[in-house]
C-alpha cells in the first residue's frame, strides 16, 4: 500500500475538496483551524499544501489578487484523482484499524 | 464597525516582519502566501486582535522560519550534547579527533541550512536567515542539553572529566556564541552556493542542455 497520509495533510485535503472553487490558501488555513478547532501556524498549512502539490495529490493555479491583498494573487488547489485515492486508502486504512472496537473507547476488560 | 472595517483595510503588519517573510518563500509562492498572510491580517486580525496583531503575524512569519531551520537546529543541538555526553561517559583519550569530528558535523550542518534554504527559494537572504536560526536553536538545545545532564551526573569524577574537556564556561557560553558566529559565516557560503546551483540548473532548463 501506498504511503498513508498523516491526519493533518487528510485534514487540508478534506478542506481543499470542501472548498471546491474557493479553495485558496488563506481559505484552506481558515477551514483547517474551525476543523481541528485549534490555532493552525500558516507556515503548517503552506508547508503541507506544497507536499501535497509535489506529490500529485494536488494541483495549483493562480487566480487573480484584491485591493486588501494589495493586488497579490491568489493560489487556487483542486485535489487530484491520486488525492481522491489517498484519502479513500486513508478512510479504510482507518476503518481497518477500528473494526470491532467501539466508539468511544471505554477501557480494557481483563479476565484473569 | 464599517469604520473599523476601512481603517483595517489600510492596516500594514510590521515592515521588518514582511522583509523577512518574502525571502523565505519559494519564488512561485512569494506573492500568494504573502498575499494570504495580508488578507487575514487585514480581515480578520486587526478587526479581532487590534494593537496584537501585529505579534500574531510576527508570529506566523516565524512558523515559516522555523520549519525552514528546526531540523538543522536540532542537528547542531544533538551534535554538541553526544559530544558533552560523550566527554562525560566516555573521556576521550585524543580530543583532537573528537573536536575534529564535532567541528565537520557543525560546518557541513550549517553549510547545507544555508544551501537548502537559498536552493529552494533563491535568495540567499533566506540561506543566511535559515542558518542563524538553526545555529541559535542549536545553541539552545545543547544549553539546555549539557544543563540537564549536568543535574543528572555531577559527582566529582564527571566534573572533573568536564573540565579537561573544556569547562562550565566553554559549554554554556563559549560554543553556542560560537556556533551563532560560524552558522551565519558557513551558511551564507551555503546560501551562495544553493543560489548559484539553482541559477545554473533553472539555465540549463531554459537553454535545453
Amino acid at each position: 500500500m501506498a504511503d498513508v497520509l498523516g491526519t493533518f495533510e487528510q485534514a487540508v485535503l478534506l478542506e481543499v475538496l470542501r472548498l471546491g472553487e474557493d479553495a485558496y490558501g488563506r481559505a484552506i488555513l481558515k477551514a483547517v483551524q474551525s476543523r481541528l478547532e485549534r490555532d493552525v501556524a500558516a507556515g503548517a498549512v503552506h508547508a503541507t499544501l506544497e507536499r501535497l502539490e509535489r506529490k500529485g495529490l494536488l494541483s495549483s493555479r493562480l487566480g487573480p489578487g484584491t485591493p486588501v491583498r494589495a493586488g497579490r494573487a491568489r493560489r487556487y488547489y483542486r485535489v487530484q484523482p491520486p488525492g481522491i485515492r489517498a484519502l479513500n486508502d486513508a478512510r479504510r486504512t482507518v476503518n481497518n484499524i477500528w473494526r470491532g472496537v467501539r466508539w468511544p473507547v471505554m477501557g480494557a476488560r481483563w479476565t484473569v | 464597525m464599517d469604520r473599523i472595517k476601512a481603517d483595517s483595510s489600510n492596516a500594514r503588519p510590521p515592515q521588518w516582519a514582511e522583509t523577512l517573510l518574502r525571502p523565505l518563500l519559494t519564488p512561485k509562492n512569494r506573492e500568494s502566501i504573502s498575499g494570504d498572510l495580508l488578507e487575514e491580517y487585514r480581515d480578520t486580525i486587526v478587526p479581532t486582535l487590534g494593537p496584537a496583531a501585529d505579534r500574531w503575524y510576527v508570529r506566523q512569519v516565524g512558523s515559516f522560519l522555523l520549519r525552514a531551520s528546526w531540523v538543522w537546529g536540532a542537528i547542531l543541538g544533538a551534535a554538541l550534547v553526544i559530544r558533552y555526553l560523550f566527554d562525560t561517559l566516555v573521556p576521550p583519550t585524543d580530543y583532537k579527533m573528537r573536536a575534529t569530528v564535532l567541528t565537520y558535523t557543525i560546518m557541513a550542518a550549517c553549510l547545507l541550512a544555508g544551501f537548502s534554504a537559498a536552493w529552494r527559494t533563491r535568495s540567499m537572504r533566506a540561506g543566511v536567515l535559515t542558518s542563524l536560526s538553526a545555529a541559535t536553536m542549536g545553541a539552545l538545545f545543547s544549553i539546555v542539553g549539557t544543563g540537564l545532564m549536568l543535574a543528572v551526573w555531577h559527582d566529582p569524577a564527571t566534573l572533573d572529566a568536564w573540565r579537561r574537556s573544556g569547562g562550565l564556561d566553554e559549554a554554556f557560553i563559549d560554543v553556542p556564541l560560537k556556533l551563532i558566529a560560524l552558522g551565519v559565516a558557513i551558511g551564507a557560503v551555503g546560501a551562495v552556493l544553493g543560489k548559484g546551483v539553482a541559477r545554473s540548473l533553472a539555465t540549463e532548463v531554459k537553454t535545453g542542455a
